[in-house]
């Protein structure tokens, strides 16, 4: 057990220092390279918040699109992204269309979560 | 760097400039070019060259071409000056230009009370340039470009599918948007040049609105509605989602612009289908800016975060197809 901040404590931290502090305080151009690094602290944080429950997700939704047992969730995707590039799944396109809009919400809710519905 | 300022000296007397002492300092910012500024005082010039050693898609003479031809198209761009080659006096293929003042930055030209005027200006602007653009005869730019064959809406999936190959990162929503494209490809039209990057941050804007267009790296033969797709994606409207030209405009503000120049009408359902190639060629860039920092390329947080802005045109693109 470490002690707090917790991990994503301290991203959040880092994140604070960046945006509030460190922004308006160096020369413009440089401005927008530190808001950059704001939003990946923000990203991480986020990340680490959401565990391996997205992981899980995904890998049930690449297992059931599949229609094999997937252990890992990367080697689904490529496994997935094989098949459609063969055309094999070309007849399901406008099923697959808003399940694989599934997984990309999931990335969204990481990266970006005002964006989905914004 | 004083060998430089001395040979585009020697390059701006034969062209009649005159030229005091020379300073050159380096403009930050393009991916693939040098970019510096140069000045005499008070005449700028820039100078865009390939780094040593690089390859370029659209390698600079073609680029000098591509901006002589749309100076004599009457579209604004920066004076076309001089084009040294390799083994040249630049030191690596390089294009002389005049300078233009004014900014390339989107979120500002979007949010700046000074950019007010210009943001009025700007859609019938574009479409008066993209018009002018995409009139200029294919044959008159000689080798300047590959020719095309075939469909130029399939020649573009495969090149962008390739990059993607090239990239290895398994990308589901974009294997599904590319096999949709694939199906749904408008009839081909007569090739047309397309400048292949027609977004905000390749216009340099003032407080009139466009002063130049520029960066033609991406410039190949094919569709015209291709550009205005680009121009739409929900990526350069920085926000402002509800003026989908380019975050400024509507597409019925450009078009009209566009035809009153002398456009071929655009469909706008043929728009639609090349506003949702755009995303997917965007996620792909996204991706490969994220493996070039990966891949040791060039190691930057910027384009490492790149990596995680891939959902972003992938959502749009599913809600394109839907």
């Amino acid at each position: 057990m470490q002690d707090r901040p917790t991990a994503p404590e301290l991203l959040d931290s880092v994140a604070e220092y960046l945006f509030a502090e460190l922004r308006p305080a160096v020369p413009r151009e440089q401005r927008f390279k530190v808001l950059v690094a704001a939003n990946v602290c923000a990203v991480v944080a986020r990340e680490l918040r959401a565990g391996d429950r997205p992981d899980r997700e995904d890998l049930a939704l690449f297992g059931e699109l599949l229609g094999d047992h997937v252990t890992d969730a990367r080697a689904a995707a490529a496994e997935l992204s094989r098949r459609l590039r063969s055309g094999e799944l070309d007849d399901r396109i406008d099923e697959l269309a808003p399940r694989l809009e599934e997984h990309v919400r999931r990335k969204l809710e990481i990266a970006r979560p005002d964006y989905a519905d914004g | 760097m004083e060998e430089l300022a001395s040979a585009v000296s020697d390059v701006l007397a034969e062209r009649g400039f005159d030229p005091g002492e020379l300073t050159l300092s380096p403009i930050p910012g393009g991916a693939s070019r040098e970019t510096w500024l140069i000045q005499d005082g008070d005449r700028r010039w820039v100078l865009r060259r390939d780094p040593k050693g690089s390859v370029s898609l659209v390698p600079m003479r073609d680029e000098f071409a591509l901006i002589l031809a749309a100076s004599d198209a009457a579209v604004p761009v920066p004076e076309p000056i001089a084009f040294e080659d390799e083994g040249g006096r630049f030191g690596s293929p390089g294009l002389l230009m005049g300078y233009v003042e004014g900014i390339s930055v989107a979120p500002r030209i979007l949010r700046k009370p000074e950019y007010q005027g210009a943001r009025s200006a700007l859609t019938p602007q574009l479409g008066e340039a993209l018009a002018r653009i995409h009139a200029i005869d294919p044959r008159s730019l000689g080798n300047a470009l590959p020719a095309t064959e075939g469909d130029p809406a399939l020649a573009q999936l495969e090149e962008w599918e390739r990059q993607l190959d090239e990239i290895g990162e398994p990308l589901p929503a974009v294997e599904l948007g590319l096999r949709w494209l694939r199906a749904n490809a408008p009839e081909p039209v007569e090739p047309r040049l397309v400048h292949g990057d027609f977004r905000l941050g390749n216009f340099i804007v003032d407080e009139n609105g466009l002063a130049a267009v520029i960066d033609w790296e991406l410039a190949h033969l094919g569709d015209p509605a291709e550009d205005l797709g680009w121009l739409c994606i929900r990526s350069w409207r920085f926000g402002n989602d509800d003026r989908p030209v380019a975050g400024v405009g509507t597409l019925d503000e450009f078009l009209a612009a566009y035809e009153r120049a002398g456009g071929e009408p655009l469909d706008p359902e043929r728009v639609r289908y090349w506003e949702a190639f755009g995303n997917l060629k965007w996620a792909v860039i996204c991706a490969r800016q994220a493996h070039d920092h990966l891949s040791g390329v060039r190691r930057s947080h910027e384009l490492a975060s790149l990596g995680r802005r891939i959902c972003e045109p992938e959502y749009d693109l599913l809600q394109l197809i839907s």
